[in-house]
């Protein structure tokens, strides 16, 4: 199969041409465009089937971080190059284009954003253009879909250009002018009102208040939406046709005993006890897919928006003094966003920070400070009943600990903490179906990833409560719960249960039959004093052994510490 | 209108609204190249759009771009106010 390979600078539609380009199923190891990962998908043109990949967003293909050593590599593998160019910038994507031809693949260029290159005035003229770079440009819009068509008619016409001879940066720059003295002519033009939005969401007078507002309404969205969800579709199709069903068929094989006790714990059919009789087919699969994949979904619909209109870019300048203060900038803000939804691509998107000093204050301080979405959930779930305060006492101690070790880690580190330099891109109408697909392909990866963790816990945890395991442990470690954090020994199910999922570790609190106060404190510690698994083999990819054994120092000290002191504050 | 009376300042003399001519990028070679692929070079006219308080970023507009840059990066930036 052929490999093309999709290149471009940041921003300029990539992502949205590329999953025009390929069918639902599309890999994606990240986010586009915020980490090194890529995304992979197929397609079939005219007939044959292609791989497509969507190289990281690059400005120049000179290695000055991994994501370039990474766009090199790819380009070299590939077969074809399409390369994006952003007709409203042309100047400035013109170096990474020359880059590119210099290298001698078949290359195509998709000239993107062409209505809006239109409309504020640009003319250019494609043919010129074409003569110039001596390889075909096909204009392009990709929110639309226009010129789509056209581009994969035209992808056998890549070739290698004939025109552009590898050269040094100076006679790329020249021939750059050159180039768009001959074939671009801009008319003047007025701010248009998305210009003037865009002012107002980065000033800070106004853009604070606004950003303020943004996530408070997101918060919002979330929380009712998922509730909605649960209420009116996923609690429904539990308590009325999953639930009974399984009960009946499960116990017409296994009327009782130890198979009957795994699979569906103490569920009967008069109190079903999707939350508490912690069997594999009832509270395996109601914690996941019915306690967490509403907020998850709700979760990447409202972050895919935050991405896709621009506004991501502009919530990392307005936060950048304050992350400065904890050794980061603006750009940290993707880490802890993403890491709110997942930690393991929060872990992941660490990368974009420059310094390893920069990497290990944004990795320790999500792991540690960070809930997950799936964590949230449950926190959600098992507080909400009473009162706001509690979930707001968990949130508020972990945002105090984010701060305050932040303010230590940037004195304690060496290193740099290098500053913001970031485009704030324009903003635009995110395209719906790329919406759906991204929310779709993270919501499809959280299940994958999810239930089967979940399903194996439930399942060692019934080993171990059968085989006794539990009741030595829970006496082993009764001296900490018990004398120093004030909760019950039996706790440590949960702390155990927490090194596989978090979700359905907070789910193992509820039978414990735990004050709010416990609840609160053992939701802070859970979250505090160790990373899922998923996310521990993730940061000890990206930060080595070492860090990853300063790191987890840190959390376990952190998390009995603030244990400690939120047992003499609140019991 | 004395056109020779021109004064070269940091980038961070500008106050929002105002624009300027870029006549030197001041960093390294690479933080150079960097800064021309995200549009800022030598001759482009930018404007100051937003000035983070307490030290923060500043937001700048050259070309129809905006971009965030540290205050310590654009402090070696030269221009000439227009």
């Amino acid at each position: 199969m052929k490999r093309i390979s999709m290149m471009g600078c940041p921003n300029v539609g990539k992502s949205v041409l590329f999953s025009r380009l390929t069918g639902v199923n599309v890999i994606s190891s990240n986010y586009p465009g915020t980490t090194v990962d890529f995304t992979k998908g197929y397609t079939r043109i005219g007939g044959e089937k292609f791989e497509l990949i969507d190289v990281p967003g690059t400005y120049s293909l000179e290695p000055i971080s991994k994501a370039e050593e990474v766009a090199r590599t790819m380009l070299q593998e590939a077969d074809i190059i399409i390369n994006v160019v952003d007709a409203t910038h042309m100047e400035r994507n013109l170096y990474l284009t020359l880059e590119i031809l210099g290298m001698k693949k078949p290359t195509i260029i998709a000239l993107n954003l062409w209505d809006e290159a239109k409309h504020i005035g640009i003319d250019i003229d494609v043919r010129q253009l074409e003569k110039l770079l001596g390889v075909p440009v096909v204009p392009t819009c990709a929110i639309t879909g226009e010129g789509v068509k056209a581009l994969t008619l035209k992808l056998r016409a890549a070739k290698q250009s004939e025109q552009i001879k590898p050269m040094t940066e100076e006679e790329r720059w020249r021939k750059i002018g050159e180039i768009i003295r001959k074939v671009q002519v801009v008319h003047h033009r007025h701010h248009t009102i998305w210009e003037h939005i865009a002012d107002i969401t980065v000033k800070p007078a106004t853009g604070i208040p606004i950003a303020m507002i943004v996530i408070f309404l997101i918060f919002l969205f979330i929380i009712q939406i998922g509730n909605l969800i649960i209420e009116y579709l996923m609690d429904p199709i539990f308590y009325n046709y999953y639930g009974p069903w399984i009960v009946e068929f499960v116990t017409a094989f296994y009327p009782e005993g130890l198979v009957h006790e795994i699979l569906i714990g103490n569920s009967t059919l008069e109190s079903l006890n999707f939350t508490q009789s912690f069997g594999l087919l009832t509270t395996g699969l109601y914690v996941p897919f019915d306690m967490v994949l509403p907020f998850v979904v709700t979760f990447y619909i409202m972050l895919s928006l935050l991405e896709d209109t621009g506004y991501l870019p502009r919530l990392a300048v307005l936060v950048d003094t304050g992350l400065h203060k904890l050794g980061l900038h603006g750009s940290a803000i993707v880490p802890t966003i993403l890491g709110l939804g997942c930690n393991v691509p929060g872990a992941l998107a660490t990368r974009i920070m420059e310094t390893e000093k920069q990497r290990f204050i944004a990795a320790t301080l999500m792991a540690i400070a960070v809930p997950c979405m799936a964590q949230s959930a449950m926190i959600f779930g098992i507080l909400g009943k009473y009162g706001m305060r509690w979930i707001l006492m968990v949130y508020g101690t972990l945002a105090l600990l984010y701060i305050s070790l932040g303010l230590v880690l940037k004195r304690i580190i060496k290193g740099e903490s290098p500053e913001l330099l970031l485009e704030v891109p324009p903003y635009r109408k995110p395209d719906p179906v790329t919406l759906l697909k991204k929310t779709w392909t993270k919501a499809y990866g959280f299940l994958v990833e999810a239930v089967p963790f979940v399903l194996l816990g439930v399942f060692v945890m019934n080993l171990l409560y059968i085989s006794g395991v539990i009741e030595l442990l829970s006496g082993l470690f009764s001296p900490v719960l018990t004398t120093l954090l004030g909760l019950p020994k039996e706790a440590i199910v949960a702390l155990i249960m927490g090194f596989l999922r978090k979700d359905i570790a907070v789910g193992m609190l509820l039978p414990l039959g735990m004050t709010p106060q416990q609840l609160t404190i053992s939701c802070v510690i859970l979250s505090t004093y160790f990373p899922c698994v998923a996310t521990f083999v993730v940061l000890l990819k990206e930060l080595g052994i070492r860090d990853m054994l300063k790191a987890t120092g840190l959390m376990l000290i952190v998390s009995l510490t603030v244990g400690v002191l939120m047992r003499a504050i609140l019991i | 209108m004395s056109g020779r009376d021109v004064k070269v300042t940091p980038l961070t003399a500008l106050l929002p609204g105002e624009k300027a001519r870029i006549v030197a990028l001041g960093h390294g070679k690479g933080r150079q190249r960097h800064l021309r692929t995200m549009g800022l070079m030598e001759g482009k006219i930018v404007e100051m759009v937003a000035m983070q308080p307490a030290r923060g970023p500043l937001v700048i507009n050259v070309d129809g771009t905006q971009i965030a840059i540290g205050l310590g990066m654009a402090r070696r930036i030269l221009i000439e106010k227009m």
